[in-house]
């Protein structure tokens, strides 16, 4: 009887799973399949490493960095792969959930290095990609495809390190004048309460007041602890600023602004690069709410020539607009593949690193989701910047000088 | 004076939320002496069948809330039947590891079946009404009449009705209950189901002033387990008090002391409650 009864609250318990199961719209993607070293056709496959959250409250953003190489690999693959050498190679995206912990990231970056021999790693988090440093330049050698803004992680002398965003450094000027020209010299900062919240603050504050700016109020959020925004932002308001600094993943930062709004804020908002204007609105419901914000121009309004067709192949593929991070990573991968062609050679990290100028110079056109043209000597993509503000609830490109 | 009065209202619109949710939590400490952990997935899993009942049914706003309660609810039921009942006999510290592994499948789940993303939850009560120099959204008044209003219906049902009196009963006394002829499975599976249904309203209020992600329980069932535990574990008007005293330390805290220190503003008073009364404002006793 009692066996009975657990087996009937089993199945109703499924049934209840799958049920919801049913109601989801969104695919989740399938694990991507391990293919022998060689396969049918002759072609051997090089492993390439991903560490980075695919759990845990970060999970969105890792998802959407590993989408990008994802993404590449197979565009790669599909096209037959590519040559080194005279011989043919497919891509292997081995990704592991590092949960956004750093010493995570170096256990998997060990196991990836043992089981699969990976060349280079991509990890999407600036502590992953220090605790990567440790060892990546010692006897298993690997190049760290750093995505992150950080410039610390290039300029400690990795030789091994190549960093693919722009460094955020570069925001912080045009950001200022946009800011200062348009509304006023006080400004009040509210930024996520992350290490790199934190470092931007840091930046930030000293160039702001340089410039005859005042900061008014200087705190921070913790989007993963404050349930609700309304006490801190009515805290900062009551010193009247003209402009908020705000940060963060998209959509909480998204809720800042909104509810700055509803508390009767008039002025703009210096946006820091981690949080995008086109994931921003999709919380706020349209740009007015976002009226004199500057930020990282998004994606999908970008003009770069592979624009449409990334656009295009990711909406058909995971069904949501790509955004930097998957752009980014998605040009990283190929910049990879074309230094592994010139260097060649698929497994000598240095000779990969040394050639990879070569690869930016050999980047498709049609490939071109950001145009790069220049690695610097420590290793960081040297990208334009381009910024836009929100004006008259358009989405407007700034030039940056 | 503006200022003050503002922070006043924004700590009444989080202290009901919190005092909702550690209501969930202590009934069924009050009841089974389960600290469950899981609390905070039942809360997260109310927000979630709230939005897709809203986005993928197209139901109204409170109609989803009606549906989220009773299937939450039944997540609640389900939990207490297939898990807590089995282990009833066995020791303490098995409860708790069940409650944390029904967490952690509740988060994992949620991603599997939502993904890991953050989602928006539309409000039909969007409006911002301006009062003499305040600002109130329609959703934040909401949540305090609505909160106020199930936490009066539900002390009215605990004190007056018959099923009610089983629940209190059975807290105070489970063997003594069950001599005089409560059926204490029943009663266990209905304190379950009210929590759960706690929790999705909780929720369900809560989510247009944040945002729906699978870790959104995680807010909140910290600071549910320090109300209970300030209030006295398992009393009903503890939570209750201890909810808006945690709301109000936090945006009163946060603006006349400092808001880098608002979380331990909460924790001094935890420690100072508890040294002078060392179970917590409305202890029960025993237990």
């Amino acid at each position: 009887m009692q066996k009975l009864r657990s087996l009937v609250g089993l199945s109703i318990i499924f049934v209840f799973m799958f049920s919801l199961v049913a109601c989801n719209s969104s695919k989740s993607s399938s694990s991507a399949s391990k293919p022998s070293k060689t396969e049918a056709d002759g072609a051997s496959t090089v492993n390439i490493g991903y560490s980075g959250p695919l759990s845990g409250p970060a999970a969105f953003y890792g998802k959407r960095t590993l989408n990008g190489t994802e993404m590449a690999a197979e565009e790669i693959n599909k096209a037959g792969g590519f040559e080194v050498n005279g011989k043919k190679y497919k891509l292997n995206v081995v990704a592991l959930d590092d949960k956004y912990l750093p010493n995570e990231t170096g256990a998997n970056a060990k196991r990836l290095l043992q089981e699969n021999k990976t060349p280079i790693i991509f990890t999407p988090h600036s502590g992953g990609v220090a605790a990567l440093q440790v060892f990546n330049q010692t006897e298993n050698k690997f190049i760290i495809g750093a995505y992150t803004s950080e410039p610390k992680i290039t300029e400690n002398g990795n030789k091994l390190t190549v960093r693919i965003p722009p460094r955020y450094d570069g925001y912080i000027e045009p950001f200022t004048k946009y800011e200062m020209d348009h509304f006023g010299k006080k400004i009040a900062f509210l930024p996520t309460s992350s290490q790199y919240g934190k470092d931007w603050s840091e930046k930030l504050q000293p160039y702001w007041e340089k410039q005859g700016g005042k900061v008014v109020y200087n705190s921070s959020i913790d989007f993963a602890k404050d349930t609700d925004f309304f006490t801190i932002v009515t805290n900062a308001l009551k010193k009247k600023p003209d402009v908020l600094f705000i940060g963060g993943a998209s959509e909480p930062t998204a809720k800042v602004a909104k509810q700055a709004r509803e508390l009767g804020f008039k002025g703009g908002f210096i946006v820091m690069d981690q949080a995008k204007l086109d994931e921003m609105k999709k919380v706020t419901g349209s740009y007015d709410v976002l009226n004199g914000a500057i930020g990282v121009m998004p994606l999908v309004h970008s003009e770069s020539p592979g624009i449409p067709e990334f656009i295009k192949n990711y909406k058909a593929k995971y069904n949501e607009d790509p955004g930097s991070e998957a752009g980014l990573n998605y040009i990283a991968t190929y910049v990879f593949v074309e230094a592994m062609k010139a260097a060649g050679s698929v497994d000598d990290p240095e000779k990969i690193r040394a050639h990879m100028q070569d690869g930016l110079d050999k980047l498709p056109e049609d490939k071109k989701v950001y145009v790069i043209p220049k690695i610097d000597d420590h290793g960081g993509f040297e990208g334009e910047l381009i910024i836009a503000a929100v004006e008259d609830g358009k989405i407007v490109p700034i030039k940056v000088k | 004076m503006e200022i003050f009065v503002q922070q006043m209202f924004n700590g009444l619109t989080i202290g009901s939320v919190y005092a909702l949710v550690a209501l969930g939590l202590t009934l069924v400490y009050g009841i089974l002496h389960i600290p469950n952990f899981a609390h905070g997935a039942l809360y997260m899993m109310g927000g979630y069948i709230t939005l897709t009942m809203m986005t993928n049914f197209g139901l109204h706003y409170w109609l989803a809330i009606l549906v989220s309660i009773l299937a939450v609810g039944l997540i609640g039921v389900l939990m207490e039947r297939l898990v807590f009942h089995p282990l009833r006999h066995a020791p303490p510290i098995h409860d708790k590891i069940a409650a944390i592994g029904i967490l952690l499948f509740l988060e994992a789940f949620a991603q599997y079946v939502w993904g890991a993303d953050y989602q928006t939850m539309p409000s039909p009560y969007d409006q911002v009404v301006h009062l003499f120099g305040l600002t109130f959204t329609m959703q934040r008044l909401l949540i305090i009449v609505f909160a106020i209003a199930v936490m009066i219906l539900l002390y009215v049902f605990l004190k007056k009705t018959f099923i009610g009196a089983t629940i209190i009963a059975m807290s105070q006394d489970r063997e003594g209950a069950n001599l005089v002829g409560i059926n204490t499975n029943r009663t266990a599976m209905l304190t379950f189901l009210i929590s759960g249904g706690l929790a999705s309203i909780a929720c369900s209020l809560a989510a247009p002033i944040n945002l729906v992600f699978p870790g959104m329980g995680q807010l909140v069932i910290l600071k549910a387990f320090v109300i209970i535990i300030l209030g006295g574990m398992g009393s009903i008007p503890g939570a209750i008090l201890g909810g808006y005293i945690l709301g109000f330390s936090e945006s009163l805290g946060a603006t006349y002391i400092s808001n880098d220190y608002k979380d331990i503003i909460a924790f001094v008073l935890l420690v100072i409650i508890l040294s002078v009364k060392p179970t917590g404002l409305f202890a029960k006793g025993g237990h």
